[in-house]
């Protein structure tokens, strides 16, 4: 790792450790909220950036992984330490079964992706007698370990952080490894790779349940922090959010997808306050992206670095 | 039995409206491969737009004629200006067409407010008929359906009939040949993505009539006209037919019978169909 | 060196801490003299954004009456679009208590929406003045001392009108219609028990979603062999079922009632072909024929040329409520447990008639059972109006049952 990539990292630590301090109560919420949907925004990126796959779907995992969690500690009363981990496994299941959709390609992975995410909002929505439909599952209760509760916004946040840090470590293993180099072939030339005796189904099946997995892991996050869980969680807009947060920050990076995650809702937060049309402003947001900087800000910095150096060499 | 009936009725005027708006999204897809999630705001826009032109003129028809041509013309703009840019990469079809469709939904919040509006319907349409059995049902129902069918007709002569159809056939069936032969494959372009936004107006409008226009009616009916095309297959204006039937019968039923259920008796088909038979009924197999 | 920096540095400090001292008095005073922030939760989009608008009509109308001042300070009315869900309606509360640091919160308007928001009360302690969302569990169940509601319960407006259903319209198998949400499960509900109680019976009940836009399933699915259907449904649903009644011909067939729906902001929406029906059981109407409630309907019809619905009369009290609290703690809204508590303690003169708070925080107040007649109104000349046919007076969140007995049975559901 190079110096200035080490500076970069105990910076941006430093400053997630002091940012309670300085941003105050809704500060400390906001910036949860980044943390959590940006782990949402990058799993939904491991599909996109390294193997290629435009997922519209991801909002089911986090949303089921934060009823089964809200809903075992509410009406249940499980305790934590079986509640979150149930709502992961739920969340990861429905993984398993959704990840035959990358027997699809192309257009028909985003549609079939789009149809089985509405199937789990329609559940979510119309079955009112198990999730509660449109009122939700209220008043989750805070998480507590063996008598220890994270009762504060703020032991909440260092909380989430410390988690997302560890996977962010894990996922940087992981795209390092040989599998993520895999998944990087399949993105560019799925032929060339079964042609060298890779299987490419096998490869993004196991992508996809990871996928499912981080974003099952942000959804019991969510359920503690937002302590409501509806079906709006399940929609196609917190989907569609998910993957423009990873293309904002920019796709196949670890940052890239907290990046976009900051944009979208602090955009969004500054925003509402003052001007009505905040999803105006996000459509526009979509089509700048897309045309101007499809690499997202990471790319542009990296432009203009690599632009500021040959100027130099040159100089 | 009678609800039984009704409810056919209901499910079959219901296709008729999936229908005009999923055949424009079906022919731009086969024919330019985009996948253009912003036609729900075409049908959006086009309700608002022909909402007001009945207000004021009180002509049913110079409203839907209004929002055929708004629609249209948003969607030559939407075309010209962002479209063009990304040519076939999907992701960025599907970013850029649900941004445009984000703006045109908050900016029509912004003109024509928050609450769900009637389109004031002609006398002649706004009455009930009486059918043997002692059904009662609405007229523009009926005045709905008939247009339907009236539109699919045409649409198939000109598909299988003239030679506009033959060209655009071709192109569907293979985009590279059709411009080696000659044929202007970009005036083709130009002339279903209009025709295709026409209708996805003209639907806003008889849409609007019978379940008002309302913030949000982009989403609603964008989902219901993916599923015809897809159950139908990408390209196919049969599909597109056949699709818009199954659908529109498959959720009257839902509705009636197992209404926590409707949501998943529409998808979860269609989910296990894109599973096995990607293409739908009647897709041809070379679409990506 | 050391002992010399570290006297410059007391030095310092103490200057430091007498300059903060003297800034924090400084603004301790301008805060007591800045404007009161309200926090106001209103669907402005969705389903409901007819009653929202309604809601802050009435509210505005109230403040703009008052020049905006109680307690000597400014009003400020913060406005946050809930759509009418649950999720937004929770995420705009923690904006308004953490970014804008409104002083309390006021709404929201949608039932589902009430838990929610009260959800943030409990977590910030900001006071919410539960307004009109009628969530049963708020001022039951799920009591909490920083949440006092101005409007109603729903099954409140529920329970007598199962009573009149079976007394006075001679019903005896009915089907209901009605909204599926919390609003709509308890509205239905306490209809439901107060009829059958009575020994009536339920033919069917169909839900159907806030947003359902084709009520033709709905409709098809009524039994033949009912005598009468009830509608309890909200916000666009009103006008779509209404719409679908007469065009489906089910006019013709079976007898209806409301039952919830047909209030003042749904009538420009709909015809004469309602002259005549059972309209609402509901706290207020703008037929109530008092002195207060005619200077209310004419200001309102004169400002916004449409007569008042019961969402902009709750709002419209709702400010009245808090000014007079505002005004009985000499604007010293920064101290919560003082402004809950005037809250308790103050009465008000309501258009809708007397008032009074229960001591699980919910008013006692008169219901009403109304009809839709045509009349003729000073300012707006031809008018469809809701008129009251009949009075239950005091009616309490608990009917005739005891508190305890209710509690234990549980909250409505579908």
């Amino acid at each position: 790792m190079t110096q200035r990539r080490k500076i970069l990292i105990v910076v941006l630590l430093a400053a997630a450790l002091v940012w309670p301090f300085v941003g105050g109560q809704y500060g400390t919420s906001l910036m949860t909220q980044i943390f959590i949907f940006g782990m949402l925004a990058l799993s939904a990126d491991l599909l996109l950036g390294h193997a290629g796959l435009f997922s519209l779907c991801h909002a089911a995992f986090f949303s089921v992984a934060a009823y089964t969690t809200a809903i075992l500690q509410v009406r249940y009363q499980v305790p934590t330490e079986l509640a979150a981990p149930a709502g992961i496994l739920m969340g990861t299941s429905l993984g398993l079964l959704f990840g035959l959709s990358v027997r699809t390609r192309g257009v028909y992975f985003i549609l079939v992706t789009l149809a089985m995410g509405y199937v789990i909002w329609g559940i979510g929505y119309r079955w009112a007698s198990f999730t509660g439909g449109d009122s939700g599952v209220t008043n989750v209760p805070a998480p507590s370990v063996g008598g220890f509760t994270l009762s504060t916004m703020l032991e909440y946040y260092y909380f989430v952080l410390a988690v997302m840090l560890l996977v962010m470590y894990v996922y940087h293993r992981l795209i390092r490894s040989p599998f993520g180099l895999t998944l990087r072939g399949i993105k560019s030339g799925e032929a060339r790779m079964r042609s060298l005796g890779f299987s490419p189904p096998r490869h993004l099946y196991t992508a996809f349940i990871v996928s499912s997995f981080m974003a099952s892991l942000a959804g019991v996050l969510y359920a503690y922090f937002n302590k409501f869980v509806n079906p709006v969680s399940a929609s196609l807009h917190v989907s569609f959010e998910a993957v423009l947060m990873a293309l904002v920050g920019g796709t196949a990076t670890i940052l890239g997808p907290f990046i976009g995650a900051g944009i979208i809702l602090g955009l969004r937060n500054w925003v509402s306050s003052f001007f009505e049309l905040h999803l105006a402003v996000m459509g526009l947001v979509f089509i700048i992206v897309v045309t101007w900087a499809p690499d997202g800000v990471i790319g542009l910095l990296k432009r203009f670095i690599d632009r500021r150096k040959a100027g130099a060499n040159h100089g | 039995m009678n609800s039984f009936i009704l409810q056919t009725f209901n499910g079959i005027s219901y296709a008729a409206l999936l229908f005009l708006l999923a055949s424009g999204f079906t022919l731009t897809f086969g024919l330019m491969r985009i996948v253009n999630m912003a036609h729900g705001a075409y049908y959006l826009f086009g309700g608002y737009v022909g909402l007001t032109i009945a207000k004021l003129t009180g002509n049913f028809g110079l409203a839907l004629l209004a929002g055929g041509l708004a629609a249209m013309l948003l969607g030559y703009v939407s075309d010209r200006t962002v479209l063009r840019r990304v040519g076939d990469d999907h992701l960025a079809q599907v970013l850029i067409t649900v941004g445009i469709a984000y703006i045109v939904g908050d900016v029509s919040l912004k003109i024509w407010g928050g609450d769900a509006q009637k389109l004031p319907l002609p006398l002649f349409l706004r009455g009930v008929i009486e059918l043997p059995g002692g059904i009662v049902y609405p007229t523009f129902r009926i005045f709905l359906t008939a247009i339907g069918i009236g539109v699919g007709v045409l649409l198939w002569l000109i598909y299988r009939r003239t030679q506009i159809g033959a060209a655009i056939r071709a192109g569907v069936d293979d985009r590279e040949m059709v411009s080696a032969t000659g044929i202007h494959v970009d005036r083709l372009f130009v002339i279903i993505s209009a025709l295709a936004s026409f209708l996805a107006g003209v639907s806003g409008v008889l849409g609007g009539a019978f379940l008002t226009v309302f913030p949000g009616a982009e989403w609603e009916i964008l989902v219901f006209a993916l599923v015809v095309v897809i159950v139908g297959g990408l390209g196919s204006l049969e599909g597109a037919m056949i699709g818009a039937l199954i659908v529109g019968l498959l959720d009257a039923y839902g509705r009636w019978l197992a209404p926590e259920l409707s949501y998943f008796v529409l998808f979860g088909p269609m989910a296990v169909l894109l599973l096995f038979r990607p293409r739908g009924l009647f897709g041809s197999a070379n679409m990506t | 060196m050391l002992f010399k920096v570290k006297s410059g540095l007391a030095k310092w400090v103490a200057q430091a801490a007498v300059a903060a001292m003297a800034v924090s008095a400084g603004a301790a005073m301008a805060q007591q003299k800045g404007p009161i922030r309200i926090g106001v939760l209103a669907p402005i989009t969705g389903p409901l954004a007819t009653p929202g608008a309604e809601m802050l009509n009435g509210l505005k109308m109230f403040w703009e009456q008052n020049k905006y001042t109680a307690g000597g300070r400014k009003i400020d009315l913060v406005v946050a679009d809930t759509t009418c869900n649950p999720d937004q309606a929770l995420t705009q509360a923690r904006r308004l208590a953490l970014q804008e640091k409104v002083h309390f919160l006021l709404g929201p308007l949608c039932g589902h929406e009430g838990p929610a928001v009260a959800q943030v009360s409990k977590e910030t302690g900001i006071p919410l003045v539960m307004d009109p969302a009628g969530a049963d569990t708020s001022t039951k169940w799920d009591r909490m001392p920083t949440v006092i509601r101005t409007a109603v319960s729903a099954s409140q407006i529920g329970h007598p009108f199962g009573d009149y259903l079976y007394k006075e319209l001679g019903g005896r198998k009915v089907t209901f219609i009605a909204s599926d949400y919390t609003w709509g499960h308890e509205v239905a509900g306490g209809m439901m028990r107060t009829f059958t109680e009575a020994g009536g019976k339920i033919d069917k009940v169909i839900w159907a979603p806030l947003a359902t836009t084709d009520y033709g399933a709905s409709l098809a699915a009524i039994p033949a062999d009912t005598e009468a259907v009830i509608a309890v449904v909200a916000g666009v649903a009103r006008i779509r079922l209404f719409e679908a009644w007469y065009n489906f011909g089910y006019d013709k067939k079976f007898k209806l009632h409301g039952g919830y729906w047909l209030h003042e902001d749904a009538i420009p929406q709909i015809d004469a072909r309602a002259v005549g029906l059972i309209s609402n059981t509901v706290h207020y109407v703008a037929g109530i024929d008092t002195p207060e409630n005619k200077a209310f309907v004419d200001d309102y019809a004169r400002r916004y040329k449409l007569l008042p619905s019961w969402f902009a009369e709750s709002s419209y009290t709702a400010g009245m409520w808090t000014k007079a609290a505002i005004d009985q703690i000499k604007g010293n809204v920064e101290d919560r447990a003082a402004f809950l508590k005037a809250m308790r303690s103050v009465s008000v003169k309501a258009p809708r008639g007397p008032l009074k708070l229960d001591e699980y925080d919910n008013p006692i107040q008169n219901i009403y059972i109304t009809r839709l007649q045509k009349v003729k109104h000073p300012i707006l000349g031809d008018q469809l109006m809701n008129i009251p046919v009949k009075t239950y007076t005091n009616v309490s969140q608990f009917w005739t049952y005891k508190p305890e007995e209710f509690l234990k049975r549980g909250p409505y559901k579908r």
